[in-house]
């Protein structure tokens, strides 16, 4: 049954995959909030055409599992001769998924900042540009913290997806373990304790900004 | 400066909120726009410098017809400043950067010179021991002042003021009326909502009366006020004397 003995004889094995996990998660979130920002301006300022081809990736993605994109960036993509690497297949999956949730996130922001703000920015002269540079996004700072940071842990866990393309993450190595050990208990309860170590910070973090906030 | 306004409507959906109304001003003209709560008056003044852009009718500032080419109608914003009932401040930056950031971004000018004329601002407003706080610390008589001087930053030609004391604690409205009283004595062209009686008998040549989207009546406030012509017009000011 489950041993720490196991946990621990193997955590340098577990600790390579939540390296992998970790770094993983981090460049896909810089790529899925640069992108989700530019897809929620782009979705709300960018006209009509624009506007209605973000809202059908955004709902497209948030309608689709994961997993989906993943396994058609890895293995699909290839036969239209679109050959990517594990970590960058993943990391793009991964980061055109988040993008959709954090162009939501930055949307409602910008949507929560009262229209006076922008009407007293035109009153002085300042273009639809200038006055989301200056006046509103600032202002959404504090407000996209929290829930970037609760998009980052739930991000930390989807990559575990990425086991389904062989990628020896966290969960892959626990896995890896528990067929070499013949136990499978001790493996995982020793992951789950990685990702909680990973996440419950994040998520803490994330309560507290929420707190202040307020 | 000289504004003609002719012939302004303007709807939201199928509520027509402004049904026809035509005015004109000179340079250095103080004009009082009065009427009851839902009359139109924050909605024509908001066309004015096109916040609101109008249904139809024209508008022409300084002998151009103002239309709507996006370029055009940002240069005739950094003519025209405005002053909002709730202030609008940004709560983000302090007192000073709020006055110098028209200046900076539209103006392109160098901070130091757009810094140095905001502090001249905030002192004539009577802010300076205010300039590195932000709006959250301040009073909203203070917030007003500032917000004027943001609106001054620019060098307007005219000013619009749509109830400036209207969300101001009674006790303060006196620090933002003084301001504005101050702006009248040096020349500046204005167009003011407001219920302040004492303030438009004292600064406004000309009287605008509004009711349900139209004109109902202008003159001088001796006129509007000591013998109003219309029925609604006299109603109307016998609710804000007693208030
Ligand atoms: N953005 C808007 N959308 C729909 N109706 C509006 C909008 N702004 C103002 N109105 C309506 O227009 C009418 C006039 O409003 P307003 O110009 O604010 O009057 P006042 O400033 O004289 O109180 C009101 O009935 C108000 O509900
Ligand atoms: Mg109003």
């Amino acid at each position: 049954m489950f041993k720490w003995s196991i946990i621990f004889e193997n955590l340098p094995f577990l600790l390579a995959g939540a390296w992998t996990t970790l770094s993983l998660t981090v460049v896909s979130m810089i790529f899925a909030t640069v992108a989700g920002l530019l897809v929620g301006l782009m979705n709300m300022f960018g006209g009509r055409v624009i506007g209605a081809i973000t809202r059908v990736y955004i709902e497209a993605v948030r309608g689709t599992p994961a997993l989906l994109l993943i396994l058609i960036v890895y293995y699909a993509l290839p036969r239209i001769g679109l050959n990517l690497p594990q970590f960058p297949a993943a990391a793009v999956s991964l980061a055109v998924c988040y993008a959709a949730y954090i162009a939501e996130v930055f949307r409602s922001a910008v949507e929560s900042i009262p229209k006076g703000q922008s009407e007293a920015a035109f009153s002085l002269g300042l273009s639809q540009a200038q006055a989301l540079r200056h006046v509103i996004l600032p202002q959404t700072f504090r407000r996209v913290l929290p829930p970037l940071a609760n998009e980052f842990a739930a991000l930390i866990k989807d990559t575990s997806l990425v086991a389904f393309i062989s990628m020896e993450d966290l969960l892959f190595k626990a896995k890896i373990i528990g067929a070499r050990t013949y136990n499978v208990f001790s493996p995982y309860i020793g992951a789950a304790i990685i990702y909680l170590i990973m996440t419950t910070p994040v998520m803490q973090w994330s309560r507290n900004l929420e707190k202040k906030g307020e | 400066m000289r504004l003609v306004v002719d012939g302004l409507h303007k709807s939201f959906g199928s509520l027509e909120v402004i049904k026809g109304v035509s005015f004109d001003m000179d340079c250095k003209e103080r004009l009082v726009l009065m009427g009851p709560s839902g009359s139109g008056k924050s909605t024509l003044v908001r066309c004015i410098n096109w916040i609101e852009p109008p249904s139809a009718g024209r508008i022409t500032f300084d002998g151009k017809l103002v239309e709507p080419g996006k370029c055009d109608i940002r240069r005739l914003r950094e003519d025209i400043g405005m002053v909002f009932q709730q202030f609008n401040v940004f709560p983000h930056l302090t007192a000073l950067q709020n006055v110098a950031l028209g200046p900076l971004v539209v103006k392109k000018m160098a901070r130091k010179a757009a810094e140095a004329e905001a502090m001249e601002l905030l002192a004539k407003v009577g802010l300076s021991h205010r300039a590195d706080h932000k709006p959250g610390q301040m009073s909203g008589g203070e917030q007003q002042r500032v917000a004027i001087a943001r609106a001054l930053a620019m060098h307007p030609k005219l000013m619009l003021f749509d109830e400036p004391t209207s969300s101001i604690d009674v006790e303060l409205i006196h620090e933002v009326l003084d301001v504005m009283v101050k702006l009248a004595d040096e020349g500046m062209t204005m167009i003011v909502v407001t219920h302040e009686m004492g303030f438009a008998k004292e600064v406004a040549d000309r009287v605008i009366f509004m009711d349900q989207g139209l004109i109902i009546e202008t003159g001088t406030p001796c006129e509007v006020f000591e013998h109003p012509q219309q029925e609604r017009t006299q109603s109307f000011l016998s609710k804000v004397d007693l208030a």
